[in-house]
C-alpha cells in the first residue's frame, strides 16, 4: 500500500488513530507504519496537540486521600529511613527481639560475672549482640573506669574476606557513632570514652561494611548484622 | 476548591522539573494542584471511582517516571498530563474488556455551556490549558451532534460502529460526521481563532 503517497489518507488515518476510532487490524497495520515513517509519526504528533487537551474537559472532582498514599508507597517516596534506624521501623520483630533479648541478656550476665576475664575488670556495662533470629554473636563488656571495651565474639561470625565489621553506638537522637572495625575472631579491646558511648546511647549494632569501615561519614554503609541493647550493671 | 483557581503553567513545569530530579515534595504539589483535574478525566472515561482512582494512581506513577522527559516546548504540562492519565484509563477500560456504561452526556454541563458559547461561561474557572481552551472554542463551532459523537469516540474510546450504535444514527452518517469534524478543527485551530 501506497500510504505516503496519499497525504490526505495519511492525515484523515492520523487524526482517527489519535481520536481512537481507528481500530482493531488497521490500527495494528498503521502502528506498523509508524514504525519506520517519521513523517506519519510527526502527523500524529500533531493531531495529538489538537486533540489532547480535550481530556481537559471534565470537571474537577478530588480523589480520595488513599490514592496519594499508594502512589507514595509504589514510588518509595516515603522519607527513607537510614538502614541503622532500624528501632524506628516500629517493626514488631523487631521490638520482639529487643524484649527476648532482655532475657538472654539476664542469662549471660550470670556467666560474665563468673568469667575470670570480668573479675579483674569493674564491668560497669553489658550488651550481648543478637542477629536477626536471636541468636547471640558478640559478647560487649564495658570498664568505665578503665575506659576499655571489651568485644568477644560468642560464634565465629564468618565475614568474607574483603569485608569485615563495625561496631557502632546507637543514640536516641542523631547519627549512630562508629566504636571501631572489629579484627576477625577472639578478644578485641577498644577505647570506652564518655563522648563515644553516653548516657545517650541505649544500642549498639555491628553493620557489615567494607575492609577499613563504613564508606558513609554518617553512619553504616551496609547491612546492620547484629545489635543490643547496652545496658549499665550495678 | 481554594487552591485550584490558579494552575499556573510555568509553576507545573517546574514542579515537573523538580519531580525530574526527584524532588518528592515538588511532586507532592504538582499531585495536589492537578489531581483533582485528572481525577476528573479519568472518572468521565471510567465512570466508576475505583477505577478512575487505579488509572489516576498508575498515571502519577508514570508522571514521576516520565518528567524527566517532558518536553515543555512539544505540550502544556496539564496536556502531557492529562495524556498520560487518559492513557491509563483507556487501557483499564480495554483491559475490563465491558464496554463501560455510558451514561449521562459526554461533557459535563458545564463544559457544554462553555463549548456552546465559550464567551458566556468563565472558561477560566474550568481549570483548563489555553491549548485546551482554543480546542473549547474550536469545539464551540461545531454542531452539536458532531461535537457529541467526537466527545463519544474520545471518552469511551469508541469505534465508528459503537458510536453509531450509542447515538442511533447509521455507521456512514458517524463516518461522515468525525472526518468533517475533524477537518474543521484543524482549520480552526490553524487559524488560531480565538473566543
Amino acid at each position: 500500500m501506497k500510504l505516503r503517497d496519499n497525504p490526505a489518507l495519511c492525515d484523515k488515518l492520523a487524526a482517527e488513530y489519535v481520536l481512537g476510532t481507528l481500530k482493531g487490524g488497521a490500527r495494528r497495520r498503521f502502528d506498523g507504519y509508524l514504525r519506520d515513517d517519521a513523517a506519519l509519526r510527526s502527523l500524529v504528533d500533531e493531531w495529538q496537540r489538537r486533540l489532547a487537551p480535550m481530556a481537559e474537559f471534565s470537571s474537577v472532582q478530588q480523589p480520595r486521600a488513599r490514592v496519594w498514599r499508594a502512589i507514595e508507597r509504589r514510588l518509595g517516596l516515603r522519607a527513607p529511613r537510614a538502614a541503622w534506624q532500624f528501632w524506628r521501623s516500629e517493626s514488631l520483630v523487631f521490638w520482639r527481639t529487643f524484649s527476648a533479648l532482655s532475657l538472654a541478656l539476664a542469662l549471660l550476665l550470670a556467666g560474665v560475672f563468673n568469667s575470670p576475664l570480668v573479675e579483674r575488670a569493674r564491668v560497669d556495662y553489658v550488651a550481648a549482640l543478637q542477629d536477626d533470629k536471636a541468636r547471640t554473636a558478640l559478647l560487649l563488656t564495658g570498664d568505665s573506669g578503665r575506659g576499655v571495651l571489651t568485644v568477644r565474639l560468642v560464634d565465629n561470625a564468618p565475614v568474607a574476606p574483603d569485608k569485615a565489621l563495625q561496631l557502632w553506638a546507637v543514640p536516641r537522637q542523631g547519627n549512630p557513632r562508629s566504636l571501631g572495625v572489629l579484627s576477625r575472631q577472639g578478644v578485641i579491646e577498644l577505647g570506652f570514652t564518655r563522648a563515644a558511648i553516653g548516657d545517650d546511647v541505649a544500642l549498639l549494632a555491628v553493620s557489615l561494611e567494607p575492609l577499613g569501615g563504613s564508606t558513609n561519614p554518617d553512619g553504616p554503609s551496609g547491612p546492620i548484622l547484629y545489635k543490643g541493647n547496652w545496658v549499665r550493671v550495678l | 476548591m481554594p487552591d485550584s483557581h490558579s494552575i499556573d503553567p510555568e509553576q507545573l513545569r517546574g514542579w515537573l522539573h523538580a519531580a525530574a530530579r526527584h524532588d518528592a515534595a515538588a511532586f507532592r504539589r504538582l499531585y495536589d494542584a492537578t489531581s483533582p483535574k485528572l481525577f476528573g478525566c479519568a472518572l468521565r472515561i471510567l465512570g466508576k471511582r475505583e477505577l478512575a482512582e487505579e488509572a489516576l494512581q498508575d498515571g502519577f506513577v508514570a508522571i514521576w517516571h516520565g518528567a524527566a522527559s517532558y518536553q515543555a516546548q512539544l505540550a502544556a504540562p496539564m496536556t502531557w498530563m492529562t495524556t498520560i492519565v487518559r492513557n491509563k484509563a483507556l487501557d483499564l477500560l480495554r483491559r475490563g474488556g465491558a464496554n463501560a456504561e455510558i451514561d449521562g452526556p459526554v461533557f459535563d454541563a458545564e463544559i457544554m455551556n462553555a463549548l456552546h458559547d465559550p464567551r458566556a461561561t468563565p472558561i477560566d474557572a474550568l481549570l483548563i490549558s489555553r491549548d485546551a481552551k482554543a480546542l473549547a472554542y474550536c469545539m464551540s463551532t461545531l454542531e452539536g451532534l458532531h461535537r457529541q459523537v467526537v466527545g463519544l469516540a474520545f471518552f469511551h474510546d469508541l469505534s465508528h460502529s459503537e458510536v453509531a450504535q450509542q447515538m442511533a444514527i447509521p455507521i456512514g452518517t458517524v463516518k461522515t460526521w468525525i472526518r468533517r469534524s475533524l477537518e474543521r478543527l484543524k482549520s480552526c485551530l490553524a487559524k488560531g481563532e480565538r473566543p
